[in-house]
């Protein structure tokens, strides 16, 4: 994943680049006598005036706001082209920008690594930390109750198989509770799964009370000494009063250690709307990002991180129980921006 | 979110409503309103470039037509640009066809499986579906659950991992059905195998349509895995699910004008019955954020025939529970009143979602209630006296409360129009709208 947004990221590093290269070459190098340095005026101020003065006393080089605009408008599209959400691009150019306008420099510093480090920070700054879920369950008292919350046809009930599939090649004993009494099928589909991956399921019949089965999977955890315990839960829209009162019944009913919102990794705007109503009503501990292996640009990892503020725990790579990887978001921006970053 | 957008678009057309000649800036402006809300409603970024940029050459270059405003002449290029865009609407035929469905995971082709099954029974046809879906734990059971619900036959082998000698044995026990629907098995467009065996279903079954489901949630992904469905099987629709969320379906959009086909249905609930036609114009102001007052104005005019209501002597003052009754039977027949006020541009006023399904609810009982008078009392209500009211809860069925309530619904109605009058004799929709809102 991310490929061909590292692929355009670079291209705006260098874009980015040669204005600022354009930028020094424009200074003219006259040696003018200047008054006294004062100290460095603020970043409007940054007059023609301004800059020789700099320029001779410091010989050091301002970037002017002009000079980044239209590798910043290019940057602001790629990441559009990408799926990061308006109100995240917004963010990540607004802060590109306040940190590189004014920034000054001495002449000799490669103009690369100012424009590395201006976008590393930014980027970063918007995905926030990952979530060392090993770390987390082996800190906590036993049972880890973890519920998926998301909108229908995510891939919430693939996902528990995976983290089930996971945890257990990590050494922890889980049980599965199928939360989900909607959707035709469900049960049998997380039977089947559970079954492949050697996992206890905690089931009721289709249109049972989803938070008694939860709960009952809770008990029989606590019964019989299991470190984990994964809650699926029915497909829901946001925008549907009574089910996400269900919800909140559920998170009240077997009072979930972390809530984890299943999202995939394609879809577009409603990712930041839908991540933040469920944010307000359940709310969300970590963030797991499917369907992440269809050539995904991973935007939606940006805007959801952006919009919720919540670390991103795993990405959804494939069909195979084991495509699941943990998210590292330093990993992540180093690939973005080459690998020497 | 997009609403506020929509607004914004609105207030750069408001800036050329008092111009006389066009203004670059302002088009300009517009025309960057417009892509800020193309792009949230995930509308591909090529896409939108290429479509401000033409808009921005016919705003410019084209003489708006005599009588008519230069508000209402960029706003019609709009219009025509996103319409050109959208492709007409797929037709449908009733008659004998085999169908495909084809999609990523979790778009949502299963349900959509069963709602089309639907779709085609109401018709009048004989349908039947088979289920080719041999990765997912739990398809089959899902679809003979939904198909049972329905009586439709769904043919399925449960173990057998070949999808393509399903579908062969599936066709041939189903030979004499009129229409067939295919589920599939969901991939992206770049498994490989997995496009081989769409192919090969494709071939196998002769399907008279593929469509493409696309979740209404889909991004700028949206257009590279159409273009990669299309290449595989010639996708000749495109259907769009999960409507009823907050997503515009900007993705379905892209993917139908990669594809060169039209959209066909939009889905937009969890039940079986939740598939409507779709309709280009109320899905391009939906994208925009704006009402579409012309769909509902077209659609009241198609339903509500001269017989039906006698605007005018309503108009006069002359409201009778009988008009109310004509009335009510007219919106239904417009179709659900979530449906109509989702047509008008309410933009910024929250309607609860729940106050839609009791306000239907409580207007089947209303007509129930009507239907348990007297020709007199429908044309003359202030005949109607306690021991009346009392007569006619118990024919209805329903307790004197809700008589009473119906009563004062109709002086409300009454009250409502004789304000509309007041209004110029114009309708005043907002106003009747907030009367209503008072109930």
């Amino acid at each position: 994943m991310f490929d061909s947004l590292r692929e355009k990221l670079q291209g705006v590093q260098e874009k980015l680049g040669f204005s600022i290269k354009k930028a020094e070459e424009n200074v003219p190098v006259a040696p003018q006598p200047s008054p006294a340095p004062k100290k460095q005026e603020k970043k409007s101020s940054s007059t023609l005036v301004d800059r020789m003065k700099v320029f001779v006393t410091e010989r050091e080089l301002v970037i002017s706001e002009k000079d980044i605009a239209e590798p910043l408008a290019d940057l602001e599209l790629i990441l559009l082209e990408s799926d990061v959400a308006l109100p995240a691009v917004d963010a990540i150019v607004g802060t590109m920008r306040s940190d590189l306008v004014g920034s000054h420099r001495k002449m000799g510093t490669p103009v690369d690594e100012i424009v590395v480090h201006t976008l590393k920070h930014a980027l970063l700054d918007v995905l926030g930390e990952g979530f060392d879920i090993k770390a987390y369950i082996s800190a906590h008292e036993r049972p880890v109750k973890m519920l998926f919350t998301g909108v229908n046809g995510t891939g919430k009930t693939t996902t528990i198989a995976k983290v089930a599939h996971y945890l257990k090649a990590n050494g922890f004993s889980v049980v599965i509770g199928s939360g989900d009494t909607f959707r035709a099928g469900a049960n049998e589909q997380m039977k089947t799964h559970a079954d492949r991956v050697g996992v206890k399921v905690i089931r009721h019949q289709q249109g049972a009370d989803p938070s008694a089965v939860l709960f009952d999977a809770v008990e029989y955890a606590r019964a019989h000494g299991i470190d984990v315990v994964l809650a699926d839960t029915a497909g829901r829209f946001h925008n549907r009063a009574n089910l996400m009162n269900q919800l909140e019944k559920i998170r009240r009913v077997m009072k979930p250690d972390l809530v984890v919102y299943v999202d995939e990794a394609v879809a577009g705007n409603d990712a930041v709307i839908r991540a933040d109503e469920f944010n307000a009503a359940v709310g969300t501990d970590a963030v797991v990002l499917t369907k992440a292996d269809m050539d995904t640009k991973g935007g939606a990892a940006i805007s959801i991180a952006h919009t919720i503020g919540k670390p991103i725990m795993f990405l959804g790579v494939g069909q195979g129980y084991g495509d699941i990887v943990p998210f590292s978001p330093e990993r992540v921006v180093a690939e973005l921006l080459g690998a020497d970053a | 979110m997009l609403d506020r957008l929509g607004s914004g678009l609105k207030d750069a057309l408001k800036k050329l409503a008092g111009k006389t000649v066009i203004d670059k800036a302002a088009v300009d402006e517009l025309v960057r309103d417009l892509q800020r809300a193309l792009l949230q409603a995930d509308v591909n970024v090529k896409l939108v470039m290429g479509l401000s940029q033409s808009i921005k050459q016919r705003a410019l270059d084209e003489e708006p037509p005599k009588g008519m405003g230069v508000r209402e002449h960029v706003l019609r290029i709009v219009y025509q640009e996103l319409v050109a865009l959208m492709g007409n609407a797929a037709e449908v035929q009733l008659g004998p066809q085999t169908i495909l469905m084809a999609g990523l995971q979790g778009s949502g082709k299963t349900t959509t499986t069963a709602k089309l099954a639907r779709f085609f029974q109401r018709k009048g046809l004989r349908v039947a579906v088979v289920c080719a879906d041999v990765f997912r734990p739990g398809a089959y059971d899902q679809l003979l659950h939904l198909c049972s619900q329905i009586n439709v036959p769904c043919y399925g082998e449960p173990g057998n991992e070949d999808a393509v000698s399903i579908v062969k044995n599936g066709l041939a026990k189903h030979a004499g059905t009129e229409v067939v629907i295919i589920d599939t098995q969901g991939r992206h467009a770049l498994e490989d195998d997995l496009i081989d065996e769409i192919i090969a279903l494709n071939t196998l079954s002769k399907a008279t349509h593929r469509w493409l489901v696309i979740d209404a949630a889909l991004g700028q992904q949206a257009r590279d895995q159409a273009r990669r469905f299309h290449e595989a099987i010639q996708i000749d629709g495109v259907i769009i699910t999960k409507m009823d969320g907050t997503a515009k379906g900007g993705g379905a959009l892209s993917a139908v004008s990669e594809t060169q086909s039209g959209i066909v249905f939009i889905g937009s609930g969890e039940t079986i019955d939740d598939l409507e036609r779709f309709e280009p114009n109320g899905f391009i102001s939906r994208l925009l954020g704006m009402g579409d007052l012309k769909a509902l104005v077209e659609r009241a005019e198609e339903v509500i025939g001269d017989q039906d209501v006698d605007v005018n002597a309503m108009l006069r003052g002359k409201f009778s529970l009988r008009d109310m009754y004509k009335q009510m039977e007219a919106v239904k027949k417009m179709g659900p009143l979530k449906q109509v006020l989702g047509m008008l541009p309410l933009g910024g006023m929250d309607i609860p979602q729940d106050a839609f399904d009791v306000t239907s609810q409580k207007m089947e009982r209303y007509r129930v209630v009507m239907d348990s008078m007297t020709p007199d009392e429908l044309d003359n209500p202030s005949v109607i006296s306690g021991s009346r009211i009392h007569r006619i809860a118990l024919g209805a069925g329903a307790a004197p409360e809700e008589v009473r309530e119906l009563l004062k619904y109709y002086k409300t109605m009454q009250r409502a129009l004789k304000g509309m009058r007041g209004a110029g004799g114009k309708f005043n929709m907002q106003r009747m709208l907030k009367k209503f809102g008072g109930m």
